[in-house]
């Protein structure tokens, strides 16, 4: 979707300040986000490609306000109500008030070490690879209005394929519950004046990790 | 490097040399090797950074202190799928014959995103 979410190439965030001898949270409650978040992907409620929908979804001036796990609690609560493993009045009153619906596992203390092991997004090849290193390419113009791995800034760009990545789950489609719908995943490079203009920097070159169906050859 | 096997089935290291410097980003969120370098910053995910990496990273490097040769090509790479970067620093001059673990003393966490440049020898 083309949200604010997009920031490649925006304006007008000012510098980039980082914070010296900064610690891992800010606060206990962001620890717990991080806790719940890990716990409700171990318990497969929903993918990771929806936790980063749901983010996307968010009012802009929300996602530009709050802090980052603010954003990722905000998004849990959205998962949660729209997949039914609660209600806004349960969320209100921060206890069960039905049964619920069951989880399709639980993470207990036991496996808390193996579920940090991260998932393959992996997909057995479901057709020939298109492109190949070396092989010029043009990004399309497409502008979904759900979740997509096509930056705005990379759109109607041609630029060349540099390394093939293998076939992965493509999160376009499993961000809207269409399955796994797996793709080949190419590195594009773009020179800078492709995407920026005749005055960018000429000695800056960008990539993407682009799926197959972002690309048409040029 | 040692064993990975946290990081999922992939991660690629991406080398400086003399002629370019690489910077990782992800502008659409917050994709980060976490599984080596541990959570991301707070300027990592900020918007002044997933903004502006990708299109004035000298002036990145700027706000980090970092000053490159003009004529340095600069890679970024945006970690826009599951494939995640991370930047295999330039050996500092005067380590020549260094051991792996003496070398690792050197070698701070932006300069594995690409924010930063590792120590010289006597920095430590």
């Amino acid at each position: 979707m083309d949200g604010v979410h997009d920031m490649g190439g925006m304006d007008g965030f000012g510098k980039v300040v980082a914070e010296q001898n900064e610690p891992p949270f800010h606060a206990p409650w962001e620890g717990r986000v991080l806790a719940m978040q890990r716990a409700m992907g171990y318990a497969g409620a929903w993918h990771i490609d929806h936790s980063r929908f749901a983010q996307e979804k968010l009012p802009p001036a929300t996602y530009l306000t709050v802090s980052y796990y603010h954003r990722w609690a905000l998004a849990m609560e959205s998962n949660v109500l729209e997949r039914g493993y609660a209600t806004p009045d349960e969320l209100k009153a921060g206890h069960a008030k039905t049964a619920g619906k069951n989880l399709p596992r639980k993470l207990t203390p036991d496996v808390v070490g193996a579920s940090l092991s991260r998932a393959s997004f992996y997909r057995p090849q479901q057709g020939p690879q298109k492109f190949k290193p070396g092989d010029r390419v043009r990004t399309k113009n497409i502008h979904p209005a759900t979740h997509t791995r096509l930056p705005r800034y990379a759109r109607d760009k041609v630029g060349v394929v540099e390394l093939c990545h293998g076939c992965h789950m493509f999160p376009d489609s499993v961000a809207t519950d269409r399955g796994d719908n797996p793709q080949w995943l190419y590195t594009v490079v773009f020179e800078s004046r492709e995407l920026w203009g005749p005055d960018a920097d000429p000695t800056l070159k960008i990539s993407i990790d682009a799926f197959e169906p972002y690309l048409d050859p040029a | 490097m040692g064993h990975m096997s946290r990081v999922g089935d992939h991660l690629v290291a991406v080398e400086n040399t003399p002629k370019r410097h690489n910077m990782i980003v992800c502008t659409l969120c917050s994709c980060y090797p976490w599984e080596v370098l541990g959570l991301p910053p707070v300027w990592y995910k900020s918007a002044p950074y997933r903004s502006r990496a990708v299109k004035d990273p000298r002036g990145v490097l700027d706000d980090f202190g970092i000053k490159l040769p003009k004529d340095t090509e600069i890679r970024v790479w945006d970690s826009t799928a599951e494939t995640r970067f991370i930047v295999l620093p330039m050996r500092p001059a005067g380590t020549e014959g260094w051991s792996e673990e003496k070398l690792a003393d050197l070698v701070t966490r932006d300069s594995m995103i690409g924010t930063g440049l590792p120590l010289n020898p006597g920095q430590k």
